[in-house]
């Protein structure tokens, strides 16, 4: 999540820094257009003042012409031609004057040509009337004097030196728009061309940012299919070891009631025989007996349980005093069985039963650590073999 | 398909604790509790195998099995005997008579081992 919004934030970045190059190139192309359109404005304007002051020369010279040719001829139609060229003159001094109106320093030279030809007017209508007043002598005598054409040629000269000022300007404005132009064509290349490098450079990081979510996305799904692997794989593992202890467990039950059958059917053979089976612990005590021994003297096991084998059974020969050793602890602390000895078991009530005793040892692994008794009785008539 | 199995036993928890291991085993298992109840199993559908304790509260075990090979010949037979028989003694009576004995104290693997050994028909691996 966190890497999305750095790339949307780098695009927004990119996006509002090319849209301030392109924001930038347009102010400079709107701002170099007005321009042009200022200096082209500017130029026609200069052409026209410049138009207007050789227009001043050419009717002064008209006029110049029509007056002299007037005063030669006093023809009616002169006058009319020379007061149409003075006139036409002062409408171009009026243009003039109007066109340099809002430039200070031409507008005072243009004040200066009006003020040297409202002089040569001046001289123009003295000519004038002294052809009217005068004799044709003192109009030639006028004429004479008069230096037309030196003041003609002073305010021709002040309007060329008018006109090679408002050509120089041009000259000035031609190279200035000629590099406005450039600047302004440089700009323009040079913003498009970083711009262009900015879309590469934006493009180049959304693909790499591509790229990189590819492989984050592949990295990730690589983890989860091993990671599903894995839990498959444990998951196999876990029902195998359920299904083996649940056979475990099976056999153990099945183990547990085998030895229970054995043991119950072990018991029951032994609790059918007819003989007495005692079985005593190494200090000859009695641990356990068969139902036999209970049948024939009367006493209960829980009253036999615990007491010395003495108390019921004793070996024939073996009397009170005697210093004999007794061979059945003697044979269990050596570790072999006894057979066919003679002996009496004794009733609750004191009654003598005449048996034949066996003793075999109790092994625990090696170790001796009881004894089996077996008293076969002895029917009447049937040597004990005491 | 599952291979089926009788089992034929008066002890519930001897039949219960091998029908859940022949069950887990992959063994489709019936259970009878006395010889009408195996008779009856017989004739509802034929066992690919049966097994049965050699002595049983309302029958003998030897005559039940002769019973119902007659009803399926081909079925194996295994006898499970507890500590009343002599093992070498019964091996040698019921081996004759085409049956397989195991003593009831055998682990479960030794008996499963058994059923698929005669299931295959492979006896000579027993």
């Amino acid at each position: 999540m966190a890497m999305i919004e750095n790339v949307v934030r780098w695009i927004i970045g990119f996006s509002a820094f090319v849209a301030m190059i392109l924001f930038f190139v347009v102010l400079m192309a709107l701002r170099n257009v007005s321009r042009s359109i200022e200096t082209n404005a500017w130029v026609n304007h200069t052409y026209a003042t410049r138009e207007e002051a050789i227009s001043v020369v050419s009717s002064l010279n008209a006029a110049e012409a029509g007056l002299r040719t007037f005063l030669l001829t006093g023809n009616a139609r002169d006058r009319l031609a020379y007061r149409q060229a003075f006139s036409d003159l002062a409408e171009h001094v009026d243009a003039l004057k109007a066109l340099t109106r809002q430039a200070p320093e031409q507008y005072r030279q243009v004040l200066g040509m009006e003020q040297l030809l409202g002089q040569r007017a001046e001289l123009a209508r003295e000519a004038l009337r002294i052809r009217q007043e005068g004799t044709s002598a003192d109009l030639a005598a006028f004429l004479a004097h008069d230096a037309g054409e030196e003041a003609v040629h002073k305010i021709a000269r002040q309007i060329d030196l008018f006109c090679h000022e408002q050509g120089e300007l041009l000259s000035q404005r031609d190279r200035a728009f000629f590099l406005q132009s450039q600047t302004t064509r440089w700009t323009v290349m040079i913003g498009l061309g970083l711009d262009l490098l900015l879309l590469c450079g934006g493009a180049w990081l959304i693909l790499d940012d591509l790229r990189a979510k590819q492989r984050v996305t592949d990295t990730m799904r690589q983890t989860n299919e091993q990671l599903e692997t894995r839990v498959r794989e444990r998951t196999a593992e876990l029902a195998a070891t359920n299904a083996r202890l649940s056979s475990e467990n099976l056999e153990r039950q099945w183990t547990n009631q085998a030895l229970e059958h054995q043991l119950r059917y072990n018991q029951l053979i032994v609790d059918s025989i007819s003989d007495l089976v005692l079985v005593v612990t190494k200090a000859l005590n009695i641990s356990r007996i068969n139902p036999a021994v209970t049948h024939l003297t009367g006493l209960s096991a829980a009253s036999l349980i615990n007491q010395p084998l003495s108390r019921i059974v004793r070996l024939a020969g073996s009397g009170e005093g005697g210093t004999r050793r007794d061979p059945v602890a003697q044979s269990l602390k050596e570790g072999h069985d006894l057979r066919g000895l003679a002996a009496f078991v004794e009733d609750e009530h004191g009654r003598q039963q005449a048996v034949e005793f066996a003793m075999y040892p109790l092994r625990d692994r090696d170790r001796v650590v009881g004894g089996i008794v077996t008293l076969k009785i002895i029917q009447a008539g049937t040597d004990a073999g005491a | 398909m599952k291979r089926h199995i009788l089992v034929i036993d008066d002890e519930a928890e001897i039949r219960e604790l091998l029908g859940q291991f022949l069950n887990a085993s992959g063994f489709l298992v019936t259970g009878a509790s006395c010889r009408s109840e195996a008779l009856t199993a017989v004739q509802q559908g034929r066992p690919d195998l049966i097994i049965s304790d050699l002595q049983l509260e309302d029958a003998d075990g030897l005559e039940l099995i002769t019973a119902l090979k007659a009803s399926c010949p081909d079925s194996p037979v295994i006898l499970l005997t507890g500590v009343l028989f002599e093992p070498g003694v019964v091996q040698s009576v019921l081996g004759a008579q085409g049956v397989q004995y195991i003593p009831k104290t055998s682990p479960l693997t030794r008996i499963l081992e058994v059923v698929r050994t005669l299931l295959s028909g492979d006896k000579r691996a027993l």
